[in-house]
Protein backbone atom coordinates (compact mmCIF):
# COMPACT_ATOMS: atom_id res chain seq x y z
CA UNK A 1 0.00 0.00 0.00
CA UNK A 2 1.56 3.55 -0.79
CA UNK A 3 1.70 6.07 2.13
CA UNK A 4 -0.87 8.16 0.52
CA UNK A 5 -3.84 4.98 -0.01
CA UNK A 6 -1.96 3.82 3.57
CA UNK A 7 -3.62 7.37 5.05
CA UNK A 8 -6.68 7.53 2.85
CA UNK A 9 -7.52 3.97 4.64
CA UNK A 10 -6.63 5.04 8.22
CA UNK A 11 -8.82 7.97 8.19
CA UNK A 12 -11.63 5.95 6.68
CA UNK A 13 -11.13 3.35 8.76
CA UNK A 14 -11.03 6.06 12.27
CA UNK A 15 -14.28 7.77 10.40
CA UNK A 16 -15.89 4.61 9.81
CA UNK A 17 -15.10 3.78 14.45
CA UNK A 18 -16.32 7.29 15.84
CA UNK A 19 -19.06 6.66 13.80
CA UNK A 20 -20.32 2.99 14.73
CA UNK A 21 -19.92 4.56 18.02
CA UNK A 22 -21.97 7.69 17.96
CA UNK A 23 -24.69 5.17 16.53
CA UNK A 24 -24.12 2.80 19.41
CA UNK A 25 -24.76 5.71 21.84
CA UNK A 26 -21.34 5.33 23.79
CA UNK A 27 -20.03 8.95 22.53
CA UNK A 28 -21.60 11.95 20.75
CA UNK A 29 -21.18 13.85 17.79
CA UNK A 30 -19.59 15.91 19.90
CA UNK A 31 -17.36 14.36 22.18
CA UNK A 32 -14.42 13.59 19.82
CA UNK A 33 -14.35 17.69 18.62
CA UNK A 34 -14.59 18.65 22.25
CA UNK A 35 -11.50 16.71 23.45
CA UNK A 36 -9.49 18.37 20.23
CA UNK A 37 -10.96 21.61 21.73
CA UNK A 38 -9.64 21.32 25.21
CA UNK A 39 -6.40 20.16 24.33
CA UNK A 40 -5.96 23.30 22.08
CA UNK A 41 -7.30 25.91 24.78
CA UNK A 42 -7.58 24.46 28.21
CA UNK A 43 -4.44 22.01 28.56
CA UNK A 44 -0.78 22.16 26.53
CA UNK A 45 2.34 23.84 26.71
CA UNK A 46 1.50 27.32 26.99
CA UNK A 47 0.66 26.18 30.61
CA UNK A 48 4.02 25.06 31.08
CA UNK A 49 5.64 27.92 29.00
CA UNK A 50 3.78 30.16 32.01
CA UNK A 51 5.29 27.91 34.95
CA UNK A 52 8.72 28.50 33.64
CA UNK A 53 8.45 31.64 33.15
CA UNK A 54 7.38 32.43 36.44
CA UNK A 55 10.23 30.16 37.75
CA UNK A 56 12.18 32.11 36.01
CA UNK A 57 11.77 35.51 37.72
CA UNK A 58 11.10 34.33 41.20
CA UNK A 59 12.94 32.35 42.93
CA UNK A 60 11.33 31.12 45.66
CA UNK A 61 8.72 30.19 43.74
CA UNK A 62 11.09 28.11 41.53
CA UNK A 63 12.63 26.55 44.81
CA UNK A 64 8.76 25.64 45.60
CA UNK A 65 8.40 23.94 42.55
CA UNK A 66 11.01 21.92 42.46
CA UNK A 67 10.47 20.99 46.41
CA UNK A 68 6.54 20.55 45.33
CA UNK A 69 5.98 20.46 42.09
CA UNK A 70 1.73 20.53 42.52
CA UNK A 71 1.44 22.94 45.03
CA UNK A 72 3.53 25.41 43.18
CA UNK A 73 1.45 25.20 40.27
CA UNK A 74 -1.44 25.45 42.42
CA UNK A 75 -0.28 28.43 43.46
CA UNK A 76 -0.83 29.62 39.84
CA UNK A 77 -3.59 31.31 37.84
CA UNK A 78 -3.57 28.36 35.34
CA UNK A 79 -7.21 26.53 34.02
CA UNK A 80 -8.40 23.94 36.63
CA UNK A 81 -7.28 20.72 35.96
CA UNK A 82 -3.27 21.07 36.24
CA UNK A 83 -3.50 17.89 38.45
CA UNK A 84 -6.25 16.14 36.20
CA UNK A 85 -5.34 13.64 33.46
CA UNK A 86 -1.80 12.95 33.37
CA UNK A 87 -0.84 15.20 35.90
CA UNK A 88 -1.84 14.01 38.78
CA UNK A 89 1.89 13.49 40.05
CA UNK A 90 4.17 15.89 38.53
CA UNK A 91 8.28 17.07 39.03
CA UNK A 92 9.80 19.28 37.43
CA UNK A 93 13.54 19.26 37.32
CA UNK A 94 16.14 22.38 36.84
CA UNK A 95 18.81 22.44 33.90
CA UNK A 96 21.99 24.59 35.28
CA UNK A 97 25.47 24.94 33.51
CA UNK A 98 26.71 21.79 35.79
CA UNK A 99 23.34 19.94 35.07
CA UNK A 100 21.18 19.04 32.06
CA UNK A 101 18.18 17.23 32.31
CA UNK A 102 16.02 15.41 29.68
CA UNK A 103 13.16 13.32 29.44
CA UNK A 104 12.47 10.20 27.67
CA UNK A 105 10.07 7.59 28.77
CA UNK A 106 11.52 3.80 27.18
CA UNK A 107 8.41 1.96 27.99
CA UNK A 108 5.38 4.18 26.37
CA UNK A 109 4.86 7.64 26.03
CA UNK A 110 4.15 9.27 29.52
CA UNK A 111 3.66 12.92 29.74
CA UNK A 112 2.54 15.81 31.37
CA UNK A 113 -0.30 16.47 29.80
CA UNK A 114 -1.67 19.85 31.88
CA UNK A 115 1.47 21.46 31.75
CA UNK A 116 2.92 20.36 27.99
CA UNK A 117 0.41 19.39 26.43
CA UNK A 118 0.18 16.00 24.17
CA UNK A 119 3.89 14.67 23.60
CA UNK A 120 5.30 15.63 20.03
CA UNK A 121 6.17 12.96 17.27
CA UNK A 122 9.89 12.95 18.47
CA UNK A 123 8.90 12.20 21.42
CA UNK A 124 7.10 9.01 20.64
CA UNK A 125 9.50 7.97 18.34
CA UNK A 126 11.32 4.44 18.69
CA UNK A 127 14.59 5.40 17.84
CA UNK A 128 14.42 8.60 20.22
CA UNK A 129 13.55 6.67 23.09
CA UNK A 130 15.80 3.23 22.34
CA UNK A 131 19.23 5.76 22.24
CA UNK A 132 18.36 8.72 24.56
CA UNK A 133 18.25 6.22 27.53
CA UNK A 134 22.14 5.31 26.46
CA UNK A 135 23.82 8.35 24.52
CA UNK A 136 21.63 11.46 25.32
CA UNK A 137 24.90 13.61 24.54
CA UNK A 138 24.62 12.01 20.88
CA UNK A 139 21.19 12.70 20.80
CA UNK A 140 20.89 16.30 21.93
CA UNK A 141 23.84 17.01 19.45
CA UNK A 142 21.33 15.75 16.63
CA UNK A 143 18.65 17.94 18.21
CA UNK A 144 21.68 20.65 17.82
CA UNK A 145 22.44 21.25 21.10
CA UNK A 146 26.10 20.33 22.40
CA UNK A 147 25.96 19.38 26.32
CA UNK A 148 29.73 20.33 27.76
CA UNK A 149 31.75 17.52 29.02
CA UNK A 150 31.71 19.20 32.58
CA UNK A 151 27.99 19.40 32.04
CA UNK A 152 26.59 16.09 34.07
CA UNK A 153 23.79 14.39 32.30
CA UNK A 154 20.90 12.99 33.78
CA UNK A 155 18.00 10.98 31.98
CA UNK A 156 14.53 10.28 33.38
CA UNK A 157 12.73 7.79 32.50
CA UNK A 158 9.14 7.94 33.09
CA UNK A 159 8.96 4.47 33.63
CA UNK A 160 5.97 4.49 36.66
CA UNK A 161 3.56 7.24 37.59
CA UNK A 162 5.45 10.13 37.73
CA UNK A 163 4.95 12.43 34.91
CA UNK A 164 8.50 14.99 34.39
CA UNK A 165 9.44 18.14 32.81
CA UNK A 166 12.24 20.70 32.78
CA UNK A 167 13.14 24.03 33.90
CA UNK A 168 15.26 24.92 31.14
CA UNK A 169 17.80 27.92 31.54
CA UNK A 170 17.12 31.11 31.22
CA UNK A 171 18.20 32.87 27.78
CA UNK A 172 21.05 35.37 28.07
CA UNK A 173 19.60 38.67 26.80
CA UNK A 174 16.31 37.96 28.36
CA UNK A 175 17.14 40.28 31.37
CA UNK A 176 14.00 42.70 32.76
CA UNK A 177 11.17 41.04 30.66
CA UNK A 178 7.81 40.36 31.69
CA UNK A 179 6.90 36.87 32.27
CA UNK A 180 4.26 37.44 29.81
CA UNK A 181 7.27 38.00 27.37
CA UNK A 182 9.10 35.00 28.88
CA UNK A 183 6.58 32.57 28.68
CA UNK A 184 6.60 33.12 24.54
CA UNK A 185 9.59 31.57 23.80
CA UNK A 186 9.84 28.59 26.33
CA UNK A 187 8.90 25.75 23.74
CA UNK A 188 7.83 22.00 24.12
CA UNK A 189 11.19 20.74 23.27
CA UNK A 190 13.00 22.78 25.68
CA UNK A 191 10.57 21.44 28.94
CA UNK A 192 12.23 17.85 27.81
CA UNK A 193 15.51 18.66 27.93
CA UNK A 194 15.73 18.27 23.63
CA UNK A 195 16.18 22.58 23.31
CA UNK A 196 17.61 25.46 24.59
CA UNK A 197 15.34 28.19 25.24
CA UNK A 198 16.38 30.79 22.67
CA UNK A 199 15.48 34.12 22.20
CA UNK A 200 15.63 34.13 18.31
CA UNK A 201 12.33 32.08 18.32
CA UNK A 202 10.41 34.58 19.88
CA UNK A 203 9.77 36.58 16.51
CA UNK B 1 10.49 -11.50 26.36
CA UNK B 2 9.02 -8.98 23.87
CA UNK B 3 11.08 -6.20 21.84
CA UNK B 4 8.56 -3.82 23.26
CA UNK B 5 10.48 -3.91 26.72
CA UNK B 6 13.61 -3.66 25.74
CA UNK B 7 13.81 -0.33 23.56
CA UNK B 8 15.84 1.50 25.64
CA UNK B 9 19.47 0.80 24.83
CA UNK B 10 18.51 -0.28 20.89
CA UNK B 11 21.31 0.22 19.14
CA UNK B 12 21.62 0.64 14.65
CA UNK B 13 18.50 2.65 14.51
CA UNK B 14 20.10 5.38 13.06
CA UNK B 15 18.86 8.76 13.29
CA UNK B 16 16.12 10.43 15.37
CA UNK B 17 12.45 12.36 13.59
CA UNK B 18 12.81 15.16 14.64
CA UNK B 19 9.02 16.02 13.82
CA UNK B 20 7.68 18.65 16.44
CA UNK B 21 3.84 18.02 15.61
CA UNK B 22 1.65 15.78 17.97
CA UNK B 23 -0.82 14.65 15.04
CA UNK B 24 0.87 14.12 11.61
CA UNK B 25 -1.94 13.39 9.74
CA UNK B 26 -5.67 14.70 10.54
CA UNK B 27 -7.28 11.38 11.34
CA UNK B 28 -4.67 10.80 14.38
CA UNK B 29 -6.52 13.55 16.53
CA UNK B 30 -10.08 11.28 15.90
CA UNK B 31 -8.17 8.36 17.22
CA UNK B 32 -6.83 10.46 20.29
CA UNK B 33 -9.70 11.54 20.96
CA UNK B 34 -11.87 8.44 20.81
CA UNK B 35 -9.10 6.73 23.46
CA UNK B 36 -9.40 9.60 25.84
CA UNK B 37 -13.35 9.49 25.75
CA UNK B 38 -13.02 5.39 26.30
CA UNK B 39 -10.59 6.69 29.84
CA UNK B 40 -13.36 8.95 30.88
CA UNK B 41 -16.13 6.62 30.46
CA UNK B 42 -14.18 3.37 31.99
CA UNK B 43 -16.28 2.12 34.25
CA UNK B 44 -13.84 1.34 37.28
CA UNK B 45 -14.97 5.54 37.93
CA UNK B 46 -17.67 6.21 39.71
CA UNK B 47 -18.95 9.94 37.61
CA UNK B 48 -18.49 6.85 34.61
CA UNK B 49 -21.00 4.49 35.96
CA UNK B 50 -23.37 6.63 35.95
CA UNK B 51 -23.31 8.83 32.79
CA UNK B 52 -25.95 7.60 30.02
CA UNK B 53 -23.26 6.35 27.82
CA UNK B 54 -23.75 2.26 26.32
CA UNK B 55 -19.92 1.67 27.00
CA UNK B 56 -19.53 -0.64 30.21
CA UNK B 57 -16.06 -1.63 30.17
CA UNK B 58 -13.01 -0.80 31.73
CA UNK B 59 -10.41 1.09 29.94
CA UNK B 60 -7.31 2.61 31.33
CA UNK B 61 -3.76 3.04 29.95
CA UNK B 62 -2.97 -0.52 31.06
CA UNK B 63 -5.15 -1.83 28.67
CA UNK B 64 -3.67 0.11 25.42
CA UNK B 65 -0.20 -0.59 26.78
CA UNK B 66 -1.19 -4.70 27.31
CA UNK B 67 -2.29 -4.22 23.39
CA UNK B 68 0.89 -2.22 21.91
CA UNK B 69 3.28 -4.70 24.19
CA UNK B 70 1.10 -7.74 23.13
CA UNK B 71 1.62 -7.27 19.25
CA UNK B 72 3.85 -8.77 17.24
CA UNK B 73 7.32 -6.76 17.75
CA UNK B 74 7.72 -6.39 13.84
CA UNK B 75 4.67 -5.29 13.80
CA UNK B 76 4.89 -3.11 16.49
CA UNK B 77 7.64 -1.16 14.67
CA UNK B 78 6.12 -1.47 11.39
CA UNK B 79 3.29 0.63 12.33
CA UNK B 80 3.39 4.49 13.80
CA UNK B 81 2.29 5.50 16.54
CA UNK B 82 -1.38 6.62 16.33
CA UNK B 83 -1.87 3.03 13.85
CA UNK B 84 -1.20 1.05 16.69
CA UNK B 85 -3.51 2.77 18.77
CA UNK B 86 -6.07 3.11 15.84
CA UNK B 87 -5.67 -0.87 15.25
CA UNK B 88 -5.73 -1.36 19.31
CA UNK B 89 -8.78 0.19 19.96
CA UNK B 90 -10.85 -1.31 16.80
CA UNK B 91 -9.83 -4.90 17.68
CA UNK B 92 -10.85 -3.99 21.48
CA UNK B 93 -14.67 -2.58 19.83
CA UNK B 94 -14.73 -5.70 17.96
CA UNK B 95 -13.81 -8.13 20.62
CA UNK B 96 -15.97 -6.73 22.95
CA UNK B 97 -19.06 -7.30 20.51
CA UNK B 98 -19.76 -3.46 20.65
CA UNK B 99 -19.07 -3.55 16.95
CA UNK B 100 -18.49 -6.62 14.07
CA UNK B 101 -15.65 -6.27 11.46
CA UNK B 102 -18.13 -5.96 8.62
CA UNK B 103 -19.70 -3.23 10.09
CA UNK B 104 -16.50 -1.80 10.52
CA UNK B 105 -15.07 -2.74 7.04
CA UNK B 106 -18.37 -1.91 5.39
CA UNK B 107 -18.18 1.54 7.11
CA UNK B 108 -14.93 2.08 6.03
CA UNK B 109 -16.00 1.56 2.34
CA UNK B 110 -18.54 4.39 2.81
CA UNK B 111 -15.81 6.95 3.91
CA UNK B 112 -13.19 5.92 1.56
CA UNK B 113 -15.15 6.22 -1.44
CA UNK B 114 -17.09 10.04 0.07
CA UNK B 115 -14.51 11.33 2.70
CA UNK B 116 -16.85 14.19 3.49
CA UNK B 117 -19.86 11.48 4.51
CA UNK B 118 -21.36 13.40 7.76
CA UNK B 119 -20.98 11.52 11.15
CA UNK B 120 -24.54 10.29 12.56
CA UNK B 121 -26.03 12.99 14.71
CA UNK B 122 -26.42 12.16 18.58
CA UNK B 123 -26.37 14.57 21.17
CA UNK B 124 -25.86 13.44 24.84
CA UNK B 125 -24.18 16.61 27.05
CA UNK B 126 -23.86 14.17 29.97
CA UNK B 127 -21.19 12.09 28.22
CA UNK B 128 -19.48 14.90 26.87
CA UNK B 129 -19.24 16.52 30.94
CA UNK B 130 -18.07 13.36 31.67
CA UNK B 131 -15.15 12.88 29.16
CA UNK B 132 -13.87 16.73 29.61
CA UNK B 133 -14.84 16.02 33.82
CA UNK B 134 -12.28 13.61 33.48
CA UNK B 135 -9.36 15.48 31.81
CA UNK B 136 -9.84 17.90 34.43
CA UNK B 137 -9.72 15.34 37.70
CA UNK B 138 -8.11 12.63 36.32
CA UNK B 139 -7.56 9.28 38.29
CA UNK B 140 -4.91 9.37 40.61
CA UNK B 141 -3.06 6.06 41.30
CA UNK B 142 -1.88 7.14 44.46
CA UNK B 143 -3.70 5.38 47.53
CA UNK B 144 -3.09 4.72 51.12
CA UNK B 145 -2.65 1.43 52.39
CA UNK B 146 -2.88 0.47 56.26
CA UNK B 147 0.48 -0.54 57.62
CA UNK B 148 2.13 -0.39 53.84
CA UNK B 149 6.15 0.14 55.01
CA UNK B 150 8.17 0.76 51.98
CA UNK B 151 10.95 -1.99 52.11
CA UNK B 152 13.89 0.37 51.01
CA UNK B 153 15.26 3.75 52.28
CA UNK B 154 17.05 6.99 50.29
CA UNK B 155 20.81 6.03 49.79
CA UNK B 156 19.99 1.95 49.70
CA UNK B 157 21.65 0.30 47.17
CA UNK B 158 19.15 -1.79 45.65
CA UNK B 159 18.92 -4.61 43.00
CA UNK B 160 16.25 -4.59 40.10
CA UNK B 161 14.83 -7.97 39.58
CA UNK B 162 14.59 -9.83 36.71
CA UNK B 163 10.67 -11.44 36.48
CA UNK B 164 9.51 -13.34 33.59
CA UNK B 165 8.81 -10.71 31.25
CA UNK B 166 4.61 -11.21 30.03
CA UNK B 167 2.82 -9.57 27.67
CA UNK B 168 3.08 -6.49 29.52
CA UNK B 169 5.54 -4.80 31.67
CA UNK B 170 6.38 -1.70 33.50
CA UNK B 171 10.19 -2.88 34.11
CA UNK B 172 12.75 -1.57 31.54
CA UNK B 173 14.43 -4.67 30.09
CA UNK B 174 17.58 -2.63 30.51
CA UNK B 175 17.42 -2.49 34.13
CA UNK B 176 17.24 -5.96 35.05
CA UNK B 177 19.93 -7.54 37.11
CA UNK B 178 21.48 -3.62 37.30
CA UNK B 179 21.96 -2.27 40.47
CA UNK B 180 20.99 1.59 41.42
CA UNK B 181 20.44 3.53 44.77
CA UNK B 182 17.19 4.95 46.10
CA UNK B 183 16.70 8.48 45.34
CA UNK B 184 13.55 9.26 46.44
CA UNK B 185 11.19 7.48 48.64
CA UNK B 186 7.49 8.43 47.07
CA UNK B 187 4.87 9.26 49.59
CA UNK B 188 2.12 6.54 50.32
CA UNK B 189 1.78 4.07 47.53
CA UNK B 190 0.69 3.45 43.84
CA UNK B 191 -2.06 1.41 42.11
CA UNK B 192 -2.28 -0.34 38.80
CA UNK B 193 -5.28 -1.20 37.28
CA UNK B 194 -3.76 -4.33 35.78
CA UNK B 195 -2.09 -7.64 37.14
CA UNK B 196 0.70 -7.30 34.79
CA UNK B 197 1.79 -11.09 35.54
CA UNK B 198 5.17 -10.22 36.74
CA UNK B 199 4.14 -8.29 40.12
CA UNK B 200 2.73 -5.00 39.68
CA UNK B 201 -0.88 -4.75 40.13
CA UNK B 202 -1.58 -4.26 44.01
CA UNK B 203 -0.84 -0.91 45.38
CA UNK B 204 2.91 -0.70 46.39
CA UNK B 205 5.84 2.15 47.18
CA UNK B 206 7.80 3.37 44.16
CA UNK B 207 11.49 4.44 44.14
CA UNK B 208 13.29 6.87 42.10
CA UNK B 209 16.51 4.69 41.59
CA UNK B 210 19.78 6.28 40.13
CA UNK B 211 22.07 4.41 37.82
CA UNK B 212 25.44 4.68 36.58
CA UNK B 213 24.64 5.06 32.96
CA UNK B 214 28.66 3.04 32.38
CA UNK B 215 26.93 0.00 35.06
CA UNK B 216 24.47 -0.64 32.78
CA UNK B 217 26.16 0.30 29.52
CA UNK B 218 29.74 0.11 30.13
CA UNK B 219 31.85 2.13 26.63
CA UNK B 220 28.44 2.18 24.79
CA UNK B 221 27.74 5.31 26.95
CA UNK B 222 28.74 8.51 27.69
CA UNK B 223 30.71 10.39 30.47
CA UNK B 224 29.15 12.05 33.14
CA UNK B 225 25.90 10.42 32.78
CA UNK B 226 23.09 9.14 35.01
CA UNK B 227 19.54 7.52 34.46
CA UNK B 228 16.65 8.29 36.97
CA UNK B 229 13.88 5.51 36.62
CA UNK B 230 10.48 5.22 38.95
CA UNK B 231 10.55 1.83 39.85
CA UNK B 232 7.61 -0.33 41.18
CA UNK B 233 8.36 -2.26 44.75
CA UNK B 234 7.61 -5.55 43.28
CA UNK B 235 11.06 -4.91 41.12
CA UNK B 236 13.21 -4.50 43.70
CA UNK B 237 15.37 -6.74 46.10
CA UNK B 238 18.46 -6.27 48.15
CA UNK B 239 21.78 -6.92 46.20
CA UNK B 240 23.23 -10.10 47.19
Amino acid sequence: MSDSSREAYNAARVKALESLLIEKGIITSETVDKVIDFFEKDMGPFNGAKIVAKAWVDPEFKQRLLEDTPAAIAQMNLPRGMAGAEGEHMKAVENTPEVHNLIVCTLCSCYPWPVLGLPPYWFKDPTFRARAIREPRKVLQEFGLDIPESTEVRVWDTSAQIRWFVIPERPAGTEGWTEEQLATIVTPEAMQGAAKVQISQSS
Amino acid sequence: MKLQHYLGGLEGLGRINFEKRVFVQPWEKRIFGIHVAMMALSQHLEAAKVTPTQFKSIWTWANLRKLAEGMNPFDYFKYRYYEKWLGGISSFFIESGYISTAELETKTEVFLEKSDTPLPHNTEPAIDNQVIEYLRVGDSPKCKVEDLKPKFSVGDTVTIKNPLPTEHCKLPGYLRNKQGVIETVYEDAYNYPLQTGDGVGDPMPIYSIKFDSHAIWGNLTEPKTWIYADIYEAYIENPN
